[in-house]
Protein backbone atom coordinates (compact mmCIF):
# COMPACT_ATOMS: atom_id res chain seq x y z
CA UNK A 1 0.00 0.00 0.00
CA UNK A 2 1.53 3.33 -1.00
CA UNK A 3 1.56 6.48 1.12
CA UNK A 4 -1.48 8.09 -0.46
CA UNK A 5 -3.55 4.91 -0.09
CA UNK A 6 -2.50 4.50 3.53
CA UNK A 7 -3.50 8.08 4.23
CA UNK A 8 -6.86 7.49 2.55
CA UNK A 9 -7.31 4.29 4.56
CA UNK A 10 -6.64 6.10 7.83
CA UNK A 11 -8.98 8.91 6.84
CA UNK A 12 -11.73 6.38 6.18
CA UNK A 13 -11.12 4.85 9.62
CA UNK A 14 -11.45 8.29 11.24
CA UNK A 15 -14.57 9.01 9.24
CA UNK A 16 -16.19 5.71 10.27
CA UNK A 17 -15.28 6.36 13.91
CA UNK A 18 -16.89 9.81 13.68
CA UNK A 19 -19.92 8.20 12.06
CA UNK A 20 -20.17 5.75 14.97
CA UNK A 21 -20.17 8.69 17.38
CA UNK A 22 -22.65 10.65 15.28
CA UNK A 23 -25.21 7.85 15.03
CA UNK A 24 -27.35 8.21 18.11
CA UNK A 25 -30.15 5.67 17.82
CA UNK A 26 -33.63 7.22 18.02
CA UNK A 27 -35.48 6.62 21.26
CA UNK A 28 -38.29 4.08 21.03
CA UNK A 29 -41.79 5.50 21.40
CA UNK A 30 -43.48 4.85 24.76
CA UNK A 31 -45.99 2.50 23.14
CA UNK A 32 -43.25 0.32 21.65
CA UNK A 33 -44.10 -2.79 23.69
CA UNK A 34 -47.91 -2.63 23.31
CA UNK A 35 -47.53 -2.13 19.56
CA UNK A 36 -45.09 -5.02 19.38
CA UNK A 37 -47.52 -7.36 21.15
CA UNK A 38 -50.32 -6.10 18.93
CA UNK A 39 -48.30 -7.00 15.82
CA UNK A 40 -47.36 -10.39 17.29
CA UNK A 41 -51.05 -10.99 18.02
CA UNK A 42 -52.04 -9.99 14.48
CA UNK A 43 -49.41 -12.29 12.97
CA UNK A 44 -50.52 -15.07 15.32
CA UNK A 45 -54.16 -14.60 14.21
CA UNK A 46 -53.12 -14.95 10.59
CA UNK A 47 -51.06 -18.06 11.35
CA UNK A 48 -53.95 -19.56 13.27
CA UNK A 49 -56.36 -18.88 10.41
CA UNK A 50 -53.95 -20.53 7.99
CA UNK A 51 -53.54 -23.47 10.37
CA UNK A 52 -57.32 -23.88 10.71
CA UNK A 53 -57.74 -23.69 6.93
CA UNK A 54 -54.98 -26.29 6.39
CA UNK A 55 -56.49 -28.56 9.08
CA UNK A 56 -59.92 -28.29 7.45
CA UNK A 57 -58.42 -29.16 4.09
CA UNK A 58 -56.60 -32.17 5.56
CA UNK A 59 -59.82 -33.37 7.26
CA UNK A 60 -61.77 -33.01 4.00
CA UNK A 61 -59.08 -34.98 2.14
CA UNK A 62 -59.18 -37.73 4.78
CA UNK A 63 -63.01 -37.90 4.59
CA UNK A 64 -62.88 -38.13 0.79
CA UNK A 65 -60.35 -40.97 1.04
CA UNK A 66 -62.59 -42.88 3.50
CA UNK A 67 -65.58 -42.35 1.17
CA UNK A 68 -63.65 -43.68 -1.83
CA UNK A 69 -62.55 -46.75 0.13
CA UNK A 70 -66.16 -47.35 1.22
CA UNK A 71 -67.36 -47.06 -2.38
CA UNK A 72 -64.72 -49.55 -3.44
CA UNK A 73 -65.92 -51.99 -0.78
CA UNK A 74 -69.57 -51.70 -1.90
CA UNK A 75 -68.82 -52.22 -5.59
CA UNK A 76 -66.34 -55.00 -4.98
CA UNK A 77 -65.98 -57.38 -7.96
CA UNK A 78 -66.61 -61.17 -7.55
CA UNK A 79 -64.13 -63.33 -5.70
CA UNK A 80 -63.09 -65.12 -8.92
CA UNK A 81 -61.99 -61.73 -10.31
CA UNK A 82 -58.75 -62.08 -8.37
CA UNK A 83 -58.32 -65.87 -8.74
CA UNK A 84 -58.38 -66.23 -12.54
CA UNK A 85 -55.46 -65.47 -14.80
CA UNK A 86 -55.49 -62.96 -17.58
CA UNK A 87 -55.50 -65.69 -20.24
CA UNK A 88 -58.47 -67.43 -18.62
CA UNK A 89 -60.44 -64.19 -18.45
CA UNK A 90 -59.59 -63.45 -22.07
CA UNK A 91 -60.62 -66.95 -23.12
CA UNK A 92 -63.93 -66.67 -21.26
CA UNK A 93 -64.72 -63.38 -22.98
CA UNK A 94 -63.84 -64.57 -26.50
CA UNK A 95 -65.29 -68.07 -26.24
CA UNK A 96 -68.13 -67.23 -28.58
CA UNK A 97 -65.67 -66.15 -31.26
CA UNK A 98 -63.84 -69.46 -30.99
CA UNK A 99 -66.96 -71.60 -31.76
CA UNK A 100 -66.53 -73.83 -34.82
CA UNK A 101 -67.44 -72.13 -38.05
CA UNK A 102 -70.11 -73.86 -40.09
CA UNK A 103 -69.77 -73.60 -43.81
CA UNK A 104 -72.42 -75.12 -46.02
CA UNK A 105 -71.25 -78.30 -47.69
CA UNK A 106 -68.25 -78.82 -45.48
CA UNK A 107 -68.13 -81.11 -42.45
CA UNK A 108 -67.85 -79.41 -39.09
CA UNK A 109 -64.31 -79.68 -37.74
CA UNK A 110 -63.66 -80.73 -34.23
CA UNK A 111 -63.02 -77.68 -32.04
CA UNK A 112 -60.30 -79.57 -30.21
CA UNK A 113 -56.84 -78.84 -31.56
CA UNK A 114 -55.46 -81.50 -33.79
CA UNK A 115 -52.50 -83.43 -32.56
CA UNK A 116 -49.25 -82.76 -34.25
CA UNK A 117 -48.48 -85.38 -36.81
CA UNK A 118 -45.52 -87.54 -35.98
CA UNK A 119 -42.38 -86.33 -37.68
CA UNK B 1 -24.78 -11.18 27.05
CA UNK B 2 -27.44 -8.74 28.27
CA UNK B 3 -29.80 -11.43 29.62
CA UNK B 4 -29.23 -14.71 31.43
CA UNK B 5 -29.53 -18.01 29.61
CA UNK B 6 -32.49 -19.05 31.74
CA UNK B 7 -34.47 -16.02 30.54
CA UNK B 8 -33.84 -17.08 26.95
CA UNK B 9 -34.88 -20.62 27.84
CA UNK B 10 -38.06 -19.36 29.54
CA UNK B 11 -38.89 -17.24 26.49
CA UNK B 12 -38.32 -20.30 24.31
CA UNK B 13 -40.84 -22.14 26.46
CA UNK B 14 -43.40 -19.41 25.72
CA UNK B 15 -43.03 -17.17 28.78
CA UNK B 16 -44.24 -13.70 27.70
CA UNK B 17 -42.58 -11.95 30.65
CA UNK B 18 -39.21 -13.44 29.74
CA UNK B 19 -39.69 -12.31 26.15
CA UNK B 20 -40.50 -8.80 27.40
CA UNK B 21 -37.26 -8.83 29.40
CA UNK B 22 -35.28 -9.78 26.30
CA UNK B 23 -36.90 -6.98 24.28
CA UNK B 24 -36.20 -4.43 27.03
CA UNK B 25 -32.59 -5.55 27.31
CA UNK B 26 -31.80 -5.56 23.60
CA UNK B 27 -34.11 -2.80 22.36
CA UNK B 28 -31.53 -0.04 22.46
CA UNK B 29 -28.81 -2.13 20.86
CA UNK B 30 -31.13 -3.29 18.08
CA UNK B 31 -32.30 0.28 17.52
CA UNK B 32 -28.68 1.40 17.18
CA UNK B 33 -27.74 -1.40 14.79
CA UNK B 34 -30.86 -1.00 12.66
CA UNK B 35 -30.40 2.77 12.58
CA UNK B 36 -26.83 2.41 11.29
CA UNK B 37 -27.76 -0.34 8.84
CA UNK B 38 -30.75 1.29 7.18
CA UNK B 39 -29.84 4.96 7.61
CA UNK B 40 -33.44 6.22 7.96
CA UNK B 41 -34.35 7.17 11.54
CA UNK B 42 -38.08 7.33 10.84
CA UNK B 43 -38.17 3.63 9.82
CA UNK B 44 -35.93 2.31 12.60
CA UNK B 45 -38.76 1.48 15.00
CA UNK B 46 -40.70 -0.48 12.38
CA UNK B 47 -37.67 -2.55 11.40
CA UNK B 48 -36.73 -3.10 15.06
CA UNK B 49 -40.26 -4.36 15.74
CA UNK B 50 -39.95 -6.69 12.75
CA UNK B 51 -36.74 -8.07 14.31
CA UNK B 52 -38.51 -8.81 17.60
CA UNK B 53 -41.51 -10.36 15.84
CA UNK B 54 -39.15 -12.67 13.94
CA UNK B 55 -37.41 -13.39 17.23
CA UNK B 56 -40.71 -14.32 18.86
CA UNK B 57 -41.66 -16.73 16.09
CA UNK B 58 -38.28 -18.37 15.70
CA UNK B 59 -37.13 -18.66 19.31
CA UNK B 60 -38.01 -22.36 19.28
CA UNK B 61 -35.46 -22.89 16.51
CA UNK B 62 -32.61 -21.60 18.65
CA UNK B 63 -30.50 -24.61 19.57
CA UNK B 64 -28.69 -23.16 22.55
CA UNK B 65 -29.03 -19.89 24.53
CA UNK B 66 -25.24 -19.39 24.25
CA UNK B 67 -25.58 -18.46 20.58
CA UNK B 68 -28.50 -16.13 21.22
CA UNK B 69 -26.67 -12.85 20.50
CA UNK B 70 -25.13 -13.72 17.11
CA UNK B 71 -28.45 -15.27 16.20
CA UNK B 72 -30.31 -12.05 17.12
CA UNK B 73 -27.75 -10.10 15.08
CA UNK B 74 -28.46 -12.39 12.15
CA UNK B 75 -32.19 -11.73 12.46
CA UNK B 76 -31.43 -7.99 12.60
CA UNK B 77 -29.23 -8.09 9.51
CA UNK B 78 -31.85 -10.10 7.60
CA UNK B 79 -34.65 -7.72 8.59
CA UNK B 80 -32.51 -4.74 7.56
CA UNK B 81 -31.67 -6.42 4.23
CA UNK B 82 -35.36 -7.13 3.56
CA UNK B 83 -36.20 -3.51 4.33
CA UNK B 84 -33.42 -2.27 2.04
CA UNK B 85 -34.57 -4.57 -0.77
CA UNK B 86 -38.09 -3.16 -0.51
CA UNK B 87 -36.69 0.36 -0.46
CA UNK B 88 -34.51 -0.33 -3.50
CA UNK B 89 -37.72 -0.76 -5.51
CA UNK B 90 -38.54 2.83 -4.76
CA UNK B 91 -35.02 3.99 -5.60
CA UNK B 92 -36.20 6.07 -8.55
CA UNK B 93 -37.14 8.78 -6.08
CA UNK B 94 -35.08 11.95 -6.20
CA UNK B 95 -31.78 11.92 -4.33
CA UNK B 96 -32.92 14.65 -1.95
CA UNK B 97 -35.71 12.34 -0.85
CA UNK B 98 -33.05 9.99 0.51
CA UNK B 99 -32.45 12.48 3.27
CA UNK B 100 -34.94 11.69 5.95
CA UNK B 101 -37.28 14.39 7.19
CA UNK B 102 -35.52 14.23 10.52
CA UNK B 103 -32.13 14.82 8.90
CA UNK B 104 -33.44 17.77 6.93
CA UNK B 105 -35.07 19.22 10.02
CA UNK B 106 -31.90 18.70 12.02
CA UNK B 107 -29.81 20.37 9.32
CA UNK B 108 -32.22 23.31 9.13
CA UNK B 109 -32.51 23.74 12.84
CA UNK B 110 -28.81 23.54 13.54
CA UNK B 111 -27.29 27.02 13.79
CA UNK B 112 -25.66 29.32 16.32
CA UNK B 113 -24.94 27.61 19.62
CA UNK B 114 -22.09 25.17 20.25
CA UNK B 115 -24.43 22.23 20.75
CA UNK B 116 -26.23 23.06 17.57
CA UNK B 117 -22.93 23.37 15.72
CA UNK B 118 -21.86 19.97 17.04
CA UNK B 119 -25.15 18.50 15.98
CA UNK B 120 -24.73 20.09 12.59
CA UNK B 121 -21.30 18.51 12.28
CA UNK B 122 -22.68 15.11 13.35
CA UNK B 123 -25.48 15.41 10.80
CA UNK B 124 -22.93 16.30 8.13
CA UNK B 125 -20.80 13.24 9.00
CA UNK B 126 -23.88 10.99 8.99
CA UNK B 127 -25.04 12.34 5.67
CA UNK B 128 -21.58 12.07 4.12
CA UNK B 129 -20.92 8.49 5.29
CA UNK B 130 -24.46 7.39 4.42
CA UNK B 131 -24.08 8.71 0.90
CA UNK B 132 -20.56 7.25 0.61
CA UNK B 133 -21.76 3.82 1.71
CA UNK B 134 -24.75 4.06 -0.63
CA UNK B 135 -22.29 3.87 -3.52
CA UNK B 136 -21.45 0.22 -2.75
CA UNK B 137 -23.82 -2.75 -2.70
CA UNK B 138 -26.17 -3.29 0.24
CA UNK B 139 -24.24 -6.44 1.20
CA UNK B 140 -20.92 -4.56 1.28
CA UNK B 141 -22.51 -1.74 3.24
CA UNK B 142 -23.99 -4.07 5.86
CA UNK B 143 -20.78 -6.05 6.24
CA UNK B 144 -18.65 -2.91 6.61
CA UNK B 145 -21.11 -1.31 9.02
CA UNK B 146 -21.16 -4.42 11.21
CA UNK B 147 -17.38 -4.64 11.24
CA UNK B 148 -16.23 -1.03 11.25
CA UNK B 149 -19.10 0.80 12.91
CA UNK B 150 -20.74 -1.82 15.14
CA UNK B 151 -17.30 -3.14 15.99
CA UNK B 152 -18.14 -6.85 15.65
CA UNK B 153 -15.21 -9.24 15.64
CA UNK B 154 -14.48 -11.66 12.80
CA UNK B 155 -15.59 -14.51 15.06
CA UNK B 156 -18.97 -12.85 15.62
CA UNK B 157 -19.32 -12.12 11.91
CA UNK B 158 -18.52 -15.75 11.14
CA UNK B 159 -21.51 -16.83 13.22
CA UNK B 160 -23.78 -14.27 11.57
CA UNK B 161 -22.77 -14.93 7.98
CA UNK B 162 -21.99 -18.65 8.49
CA UNK B 163 -18.85 -18.46 6.39
CA UNK B 164 -15.26 -19.09 7.42
CA UNK B 165 -12.87 -16.38 8.54
CA UNK B 166 -10.81 -16.34 5.34
CA UNK B 167 -13.87 -15.87 3.13
CA UNK B 168 -15.00 -13.06 5.41
CA UNK B 169 -11.61 -11.38 5.27
CA UNK B 170 -11.71 -11.45 1.48
CA UNK B 171 -15.24 -10.01 1.41
CA UNK B 172 -14.31 -7.32 3.90
CA UNK B 173 -11.17 -6.39 2.02
CA UNK B 174 -13.05 -6.08 -1.26
CA UNK B 175 -15.88 -4.10 0.35
CA UNK B 176 -13.38 -1.72 1.93
CA UNK B 177 -11.54 -1.29 -1.36
CA UNK B 178 -14.79 -0.33 -3.09
CA UNK B 179 -15.60 2.22 -0.40
CA UNK B 180 -12.05 3.58 -0.59
CA UNK B 181 -12.36 3.97 -4.36
CA UNK B 182 -15.66 5.81 -3.90
CA UNK B 183 -14.08 8.00 -1.22
CA UNK B 184 -11.04 8.78 -3.39
CA UNK B 185 -13.34 9.70 -6.29
CA UNK B 186 -15.31 12.05 -4.03
CA UNK B 187 -12.19 13.69 -2.71
CA UNK B 188 -10.85 14.14 -6.22
CA UNK B 189 -14.19 15.67 -7.24
CA UNK B 190 -14.16 18.01 -4.26
CA UNK B 191 -10.59 19.09 -4.94
CA UNK B 192 -11.39 19.74 -8.59
CA UNK B 193 -14.42 21.82 -7.55
CA UNK B 194 -12.33 23.73 -5.04
CA UNK B 195 -9.66 24.38 -7.69
CA UNK B 196 -12.27 25.72 -10.13
CA UNK B 197 -13.80 28.06 -7.56
CA UNK B 198 -10.32 29.30 -6.52
CA UNK B 199 -9.48 30.03 -10.16
CA UNK B 200 -12.74 31.94 -10.56
CA UNK B 201 -12.02 33.97 -7.43
CA UNK B 202 -8.52 34.83 -8.64
CA UNK B 203 -9.75 35.90 -12.06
Amino acid sequence: MNGENRELDQELDRLLAAYREACEPPEPRPDFMPRLWERIGAAQGWTERLWRWASGLAAAAAAASVLLVALQMVHRPGADFYSTTYVETLLAQTEADLAPVEVAGLPVEDAAPAEHPAR
Amino acid sequence: MLVDNDIVERAQAGDGQAFNQIVQAYRRRIFGTVSRLIGRPEDVEDVAQEVFIRLYYSLDQLRSPEVFEPWLYRLTVNAALDYLRKRRKRKSEARVADLSEQQVMMADAAAGSKIELEEKERARVREFVDSLLSEVSEEDRLLLTLKEVEGLSLKELEKIYRVNENALKVRLFRARQRVLRAYAARRAGEEARKGTSDERRES
